[in-house]
């Protein structure tokens, strides 16, 4: 909701300053490259991975560099230790990816503790897995603003969400929401994420952002997330759709879980999903 | 002298403190008054525009035959007790001409004069009266009078004339960039400002996100800058003064008067209620940008209005009552779904009085309003969000005129404000939103101050005085005590205290010394220095650039701490060919404390835990500021520079190291000219130039959760945006014929950005449209292309 209003308020302005802008080139300083950590540890088996890079300069074309020599462990509250492997398929565009056993899945309730050693620098980061609330179902509807205006013929449709929230405790949620089996965003600087603050108990038709066409396969997936697992992301919202500090506050990195100064953050989530096919209009 | 040990004494502690400062109120009464035994008389009046009957504030009241005089106060008033005798007193105002008035003082006079503008009287030659300067002469510095004759032929954009956009051009000040009515002056940020209309408050003086502002030119009589050496009769903000007056109304004749814009239509009609009694004005202003969105099909709703109107009634010398109102809006409906809006709306009412012919007393009511609203239609996500602030004000100032020699100031302000940082309601049956309210703040505000200025002999003028502020956070509220109010990350709400209504919660008190000076060289060249605290109490913190109508203003109490400046500047003022020219330059210091920021990554928006966000911290400005300036003849305006620099290091942001503040801008040349070729026409240019204001840029990028290309931030403000730069033209036709008829047309042409520069407003980054090699680019975004508009001014 938040996240929605900002992006409304900045619509606003932005739509009210008959705005010019160009793209021009910036003189920027040289700085050293930081590890940038993305850890997942989900309550289903085979969904957890650690993807490890480094961050480039601003001005360099092609992907980021992938660190494919790191040693990462995880360890619960338990003491119970599981060790990451790098890319065990040993595909290419799955470098920089490290997986555990396939048989591992995160439990609801445990904190887990990841470390990621490269070279001699360890870095290391802490999330608990809370429990996440079950969608009851799904359904579908057509968007009226978007259908008069559709961006793409025939695809105006918006799945809606139909769930309980629990009032009585302070809630995170991540979305992520699925088109055919592919991730799907309206626009790629979206941040999907919630909390409850001010949210009713009873969420009856809640619409996806994303929009599908006749026969598509619709898939919603709610993400528990910790509290600072929420505000990295309302951060990353943040420093993604921000004005240059006109308007907005000034860009800033992302608050993080990871000690020593590397980006990103280590996510544990529980997750609860729901697919539906669009079959025709109603 | 007293004041002198006085004033070092204030770092002392409090208490030592308050004892102080009631001896000074003490010795500030009796003193002076001690002074005189030789029976005197007074002579007072009021001084108005013979054609409509309005108060001139600031009129030069000179005696030749004592080398003294006095100016009239905010209300046209002046008051001179003088020894029996003859004496010709000299009235002289610019754009008026002199009046020279014999009396023999035997006894108590009243002297109300009529001056005569010269803009409405034949080209006949005037004799000008000898007359002191203000800008040499005038004790007060750092102050800057805004001269609407001349702002209403320079360039403005779009044609709305917009009094801040020239506030934005004076020395000392700096702008955020166009499109803004922010202003900030010698290091201030923008909510140091205090704006006032008719005494009222204005908490938010944009109208479509700062394009224009809530001014309309229409109406305002006189505004005035301070910028340093602040009065103590004003308080409660740390950076400087706007004061904007209105016009009473014509008590002579009735009159209308308006103008058709590009953006906006103006009407005002004024006239007398009983003829040199009571007068009325009313103006009104709209915007008619949705006119044009409507006629292009678009479903997007954006307007704004203003409404001014005034009462007045001089009852006869010794009372006056005035009844001001303001009320403004703007709002935005995007396809009749969303929607959001905001609003002032304020009320004066003054009475002044002459207890004697020397203790004038102004009493002000005032009420001011500040609300705004999101509202978002739809049957799941809908929800409407309210947030107000109000205050209450009664002011009482006073102004004892001892004698020529002596003007004591005194008075007691007593404000009540109610801050409803914002209430979220679901707007329909099956809303997933429920009813949340952000706790409510009540605050109490006393104010007392004295203020005695004195002349010494010929050469010296001196004011001493102090503002005592006492600001009290009181109930009905609920106080929310955290494990460590400066972790946003963890937040561990410890306790909750409950107030009961109007129960104390917390007080403070603080002294605010005053002092300037002012030696006179000769006729023609002064040195002023002055020295101010200012105290703040009430915080609009914001982590843009500049402020949006949706942050939300906070009281000291709990979490924040008042904000404290101190700022010592000294000037050096000169005329050339007989006060034709002026000139001054002035340099300050000022040393902030306490000033407000969010903390990085703060969640600013609608957040019941707002407190943990809030960081203070240090900050430092300093600068030197030249100006010249030509008030009379064809050729009239002023050139501004401005060398100045300001930092902040705040715990909490850009991890506690000191930083550029977003609106440090090292060099600033301003240059405004108007030149009346003929009664027909006359020409106006402005032109800006300053060095880019500093701006946080990437320092690489990053890709995270598959489709993210995040950038890496190292330092806030680490690099700045290029130099703004920009030159506009005017042109002004008023018509031969207007001579002979009651209907006068005026026409103003503008050019604004006449060589199309693309001045930088803000930059972003984004990853480019279409296919992309991971690369990311950056967006430097500006605002207005050369444009040319045009404004039909008219008045019968």
């Amino acid at each position: 909701m938040k996240n929605s209003l900002n992006i409304f308020i900045l619509i606003g302005i932005a739509g009210l300053l008959v705005s010019c802008e160009e793209t021009i080139t910036l003189d920027l300083d040289q700085t050293a490259s930081k590890v940038v950590i993305e850890g997942l540890v989900t309550n289903e088996t085979g969904k957890s991975y650690v993807k490890i890079s480094k961050s480039t300069d601003f001005y360099q074309t092609g992907s980021t560099e992938r660190i494919t020599s790191a040693v990462v462990k995880l360890n619960n509250d338990r003491g119970e230790e599981v060790i990451f492997a790098h890319n065990p398929s040993g595909e290419k565009k799955q470098e920089g990816l490290y997986f555990a056993s396939s048989s591992f899945k995160g439990e609801i309730g445990r904190t887990y503790n990841l470390s990621v050693s490269i070279g001699s620098q360890t870095y290391e980061a802490q999330d608990e897995l809370f429990a996440v609330t079950k969608i009851d179902s799904l359904g579908y509807g057509v968007n009226d603003t978007e259908q008069e205006d559709p961006e793409i013929e025939g695809k105006f449709y918006e799945t809606l969400l139909f769930t309980k929230e629990p009032s009585e405790t302070k809630d995170y949620y991540l979305f992520k929401f699925y088109r055919n089996d592919t991730l799907d965003y309206s626009n790629d600087t979206d941040v999907y994420f919630t909390n409850d603050e001010g949210i009713d108990e009873k969420i009856d038709g809640f619409p996806s952002p994303v929009y599908y066409s006749l026969k598509d396969t619709a898939t919603v997936e709610m993400y528990s997330i910790s509290r600072n697992a929420f505000l990295f992301f309302s951060d990353m919202s943040n420093l993604l759709n921000g004005d240059g500090g006109m308007f907005s506050p000034p860009p800033a990195n992302p608050r993080t879980n990871w000690s020593n100064g590397a980006l990103g953050f280590f996510q544990t989530s529980a997750v609860s999903r729901e697919t539906i096919i669009i079959k025709d209009e109603k | 002298m007293y004041h002198v040990t006085l004033f070092s004494h204030f770092r002392l502690h409090a208490s030592t403190k308050r004892l102080l400062m009631y001896r000074l109120f003490l010795i500030a009464f009796f003193i002076p008054v001690f002074g005189f035994s030789q029976e005197k008389f007074t002579v007072n009046g009021y001084i108005k525009d013979s054609s409509n009957g309005e108060e001139l504030i600031g009129v030069t009241v000179y005696v030749p035959e004592i080398q003294t005089g006095t100016i009239t106060n905010p209300y046209g008033f002046y008051s001179l007790t003088l020894v029996p005798g003859k004496y010709k007193l000299q009235y002289s105002y610019v754009g008026f001409s002199s009046q020279t008035v014999e009396i023999q003082l035997g006894k108590n006079e009243s002297l109300n004069i009529d001056l005569v503008n010269e803009a409405t009287q034949m080209q006949e030659v005037i004799v000008k009266a000898e007359r002191l300067d203000a800008n040499v002469t005038n004790l007060q510095m750092s102050k800057r009078q805004i001269n609407m004759d001349q702002v209403r032929k320079l360039p403005a954009v779009l044609g709305e004339v917009d009094i801040i956009k020239n506030i934005q051009m004076q020395p000392g000040v700096i702008s955020a960039g166009e499109g803004t009515s922010s202003f900030f002056v010698r290091g201030g940020s923008a909510d140091q400002n205090l704006i006032l209309i008719d005494e009222a408050p204005i908490y938010d003086p944009s109208h479509l996100f700062g394009l224009f502002s809530v001014f309309n030119a229409d109406v305002i009589k006189e505004s005035e800058l301070y910028r340093g050496g602040i009065p103590s009769r004003f308080g409660g903000r740390l950076s400087s003064i706007l004061e904007v007056r209105t016009k009473d109304g014509n008590n002579k004749n009735r009159a209308a008067s308006g103008g058709i814009g590009t953006m906006a239509s103006r009407l005002m009609v004024e006239g007398p209620i009983k003829k040199d009694k009571s007068s009325f004005i009313v103006s009104a202003r709209r915007s008619y940008v949705d006119v044009f969105l409507k006629a292009a099909n678009q479903k997007n709703l954006v307007y704004f209005y203003d409404i001014n109107a005034k009462l007045n009634w001089r009852h006869n010398n010794n009372n006056r009552f005035y009844l001001a109102f303001y009320n403004g809006r703007d709002e935005f409906k995007f396809d009749k779904t969303f929607g959001f809006g905001w609003g002032n709306a304020t009320g004066t009412f003054r009475w002044n009085h002459l207890f004697s012919d020397r203790l004038f007393s102004n009493t002000t009511v005032i009420g001011s309003n500040f609300d705004y609203k999101l509202e978002l239609k739809d049957a799941i996500q809908g929800f409407i969000w309210k947030s107000r602030l109000q205050q209450f004000s009664i002011n009482n100032d006073l102004s004892y005129f001892i004698n020529p020699k002596n003007e004591l100031s005194f008075g007691y302000h007593l404000s009540y404000r109610r801050f409803q940082p914002g209430i979220i309601e679901p707007n329909t049956e099956g809303s997933i939103f429920t009813k949340v309210e952000i706790g409510k703040q009540f605050a109490l505000d006393h104010a007392l101050y004295i203020d005695n200025q004195q002349k010494l002999g010929d050469k010296v003028t001196l004011s001493y005085g102090a503002r005592l502020s006492i600001f009290q956070t009181i109930g009905k509220s609920d106080i929310v005590l955290y494990d460590d109010p400066a972790n946003n990350v963890v937040i561990k709400r410890r306790d909750t205290l409950q107030f009961g209504f109007f129960e104390k919660i917390k007080t403070f008190v603080n002294v605010e010394p005053r002092f300037s000076f002012r030696y006179l060289i000769d006729d023609k060249n002064s040195v002023k220095a002055s020295y101010n605290r200012m105290v703040q109490n009430t915080h609009l913190i914001t982590n843009g650039t500049v402020p949006l109508p949706f942050n939300t203003w906070n009281p000291s109490g709990y979490y924040l701490r008042p904000q404290l400046a101190d700022q010592y500047a000294v000037g050096f003022f000169r005329n050339f060919n007989e006060h034709k020219y002026e000139f001054s330059v002035e340099t300050f210091y000022k040393d902030l404390q306490n000033v407000t920021e969010f903390a990085d990554n703060a969640n600013v928006f609608f957040n019941q835990d707002l407190s943990v966000e809030f960081r203070q911290g240090k900050s430092k400005a300093y600068g030197v500021e030249f100006l010249a300036e030509k008030k009379e003849g064809k050729l009239t305006g002023f050139v501004s520079y401005t060398l100045s620099k300001v930092t902040r290091t705040i715990p909490g942001v850009n991890q506690g190291l000191e930083f550029a503040a977003n609106y440090d801008r090292r060099n600033v040349v301003n240059a405004t000219a108007t030149y009346d070729l003929n009664p027909k026409w006359s020409f106006g240019s402005n032109f800006t130039y300053s060095t880019g204001r500093p701006i946080t840029l990437p320092s690489g990028r990053y890709e995270y959760g598959g489709v993210y290309n995040a950038d890496v931030i190292t330092e806030r403000n680490g690099y700045r945006l290029p130099a703004f730069h920009r030159l506009d033209l005017s042109a002004t036709l008023t018509p031969k014929r207007n001579k002979d008829r009651k209907w006068k047309g005026q026409w103003v042409f503008s050019v604004y950005n006449v060589y199309n520069r693309k001045n930088p407003f803000t930059i972003y980054t984004r990853v480019p449209d279409g296919p992309t090699d991971g690369r990311k680019e950056a967006r430097l975004v500006y605002l207005f292309p050369i444009l040319p508009s045009v404004t039909y001014n008219f008045k019968f």
